[in-house]
């Protein structure tokens, strides 16, 4: 169980993760294990185009109800904000709340990677 | 398209559409011991397991998807029906209240917000579950009552017909002969003359009604209704009275006759012997005040007595009976009620 006490540290609700489904902690960290390959395959950078940036709120918005449904409390709240901040037309400030969570997001993307 | 938990003992399944596969197997791993779980990663996914006959207590859909989105697979549930039958539960991040609104104005019953909170979802979604299944159940017993309620009434207007028939001397094969030629002239009355405004429905109405045209006969003395030969001037008036009286017992037993067809059963009662020239009686109403439908019984009336054996008459032949009624022999009708009865005679002839 040590990934999730890991994870925990990261601020994880891993508590509260794993009551989502049921208890089942394998299924839990199949299901980290998903959202590694989401991340990779389609990462919110903050280099996007202020003009253009509708498949970044679609991007956004899917990390967001990921985060939120594993309990990754602390990308999941900087993504609420994202989103909101897309849809308000705001990306500078979306961008800077972005910048905020990358190094929170490697770290327990990182930590779960380790347990690979 | 993944099918888990399946188990027999599960009588109820749940579709779950989103196309993050973590959503779902999240989803799946909430509801998997009360149900069986499939799952669809596209809207088009959703749409051909909705079509395939397989029956869902619920549908978990996602509205951002690619390809087919949620409010697709709505719009679909709408056009083929289900979405009456079947509870759907939009899931969002609730960032997105216009399609949600959408959403809930093609028939979406609640909204699952992510982060899902699965004590309280199980609890939303089963509620909304046994609601429907219960409703789904009154709609199949009501429906059931129906139909019976449908077919003793048929039973009761049969069987009025079939006591009056008994004193009438005939063999039970006059009502039933009516009844076909009274569905083969409305129908074709119907098709030719959209003014005359008739759905299926009522003709089915006006065809059991039919049934009870002679029912006032009941009150007519047995010398005169059985009598073997020609009835004199005051017998007739007696015998003229079997119209009126039927109205009479009609109202005597308003709650036996169902209220679709009381009105009908009263009017032909009444007016089946009128004529299109205003000779007929007991009202002596002419033209189109006359309703259609007791214009259309009188041909069938007039038809099958002419080619039926009587006590006081021999049976015509159906050649013979036709040229009767078209020379004004029994008197003046609709020129579209005959020019339908001259249209359907190949089917009246065979019964068809």
């Amino acid at each position: 169980m040590a990934l999730l006490e890991d994870l925990k540290a990261l601020g994880v609700d891993t508590d509260e993760g794993l009551e989502r489904l049921g208890g089942n902690s394998s299924l839990y960290e199949r299901m980290l294990i998903k959202f590694l390959d989401m991340i990779e395959k389609s990462a919110v950078q903050p280099d996007f185009d202020n003009d253009n940036y509708e498949d970044v709120i679609e991007r956004a918005h899917a990390i967001k109800g990921v985060s939120g449904n594993l309990s990754l409390t602390p990308i999941y709240k900087t993504y609420t904000d994202v989103v909101a901040l897309l849809r308000e037309g705001k990306p500078e400030k979306a961008k800077e709340e972005l910048a905020k969570v990358l190094p929170v997001q490697d770290e327990i993307v990182e930590c779960i990677r380790k347990y690979l | 398209m993944v099918e888990k938990s399946m188990d027999k003992e599960k009588d109820k399944t749940i579709l779950i559409v989103d196309d993050i596969e973590i959503n779902r197997t999240i989803l799946a791993a909430i509801f998997c011991e009360e149900y069986n779980t499939v799952e669809a990663e596209n809207g088009q996914q959703a749409i051909n397991l909705l079509h395939s006959g397989r029956k869902f207590s619920a549908v978990l859909l996602d509205l951002l998807m690619p390809e087919v989105n949620g409010i697709g697979v709505l719009t679909d549930m709408n056009k083929s029906g289900t979405i009456e039958n079947v509870p759907v539960f939009l899931i969002t991040a609730a960032d997105s209240q216009e399609m949600l609104l959408e959403g809930y104005n093609l028939g979406a019953i609640d909204v699952i917000t992510k982060p899902f909170l699965s004590q309280f979802l199980k609890c939303r979604v089963n509620n909304v579950v046994e609601l429907y299944a219960h409703r789904n159940d009154l709609e199949r017993i009501v429906a059931e009552q129906v139909e019976r309620l449908n077919h003793i009434n048929r039973s009761v207007v049969e069987t009025l017909a079939t006591l009056i028939e008994f004193r009438d001397c005939e063999s039970g094969q006059h009502v039933k002969r009516i009844c076909e030629l009274t569905r083969i002239l409305m129908t074709e009355v119907s098709n030719d003359y959209p003014e005359y405004h008739l759905q299926p429905d009522e003709i089915e109405n006006i065809v059991t009604s039919s049934i009870l045209h002679d029912i006032g006969k009941i009150a007519i003395p047995d010398n005169i209704l059985n009598k073997p030969g020609r009835l004199t001037p005051e017998e007739f008036e007696i015998m003229k009275q079997h119209t009126v009286r039927g109205c009479e017992l009609l109202q005597d037993i308003p709650d036996i006759i169902d209220a679709g067809i009381y009105n009908y059963s009263y009017d032909i009662c009444r007016h089946h012997h009128e004529r299109w020239d205003g000779k007929g009686y007991p009202d002596g109403l002419s033209g189109d005040d006359i309703s259609i439908w007791a214009q259309v019984v009188s041909v069938a009336d007039v038809y099958d007595a002419l080619t039926s054996e009587r006590v006081y008459k021999k049976a015509f032949s159906p050649e013979k009976a036709v040229d009767m009624i078209f020379n004004g022999e029994c008197g003046t009708f609709n020129p579209k009620v005959l020019f339908a009865f001259k249209k359907s005679l190949g089917r009246i002839q065979s019964g068809k």
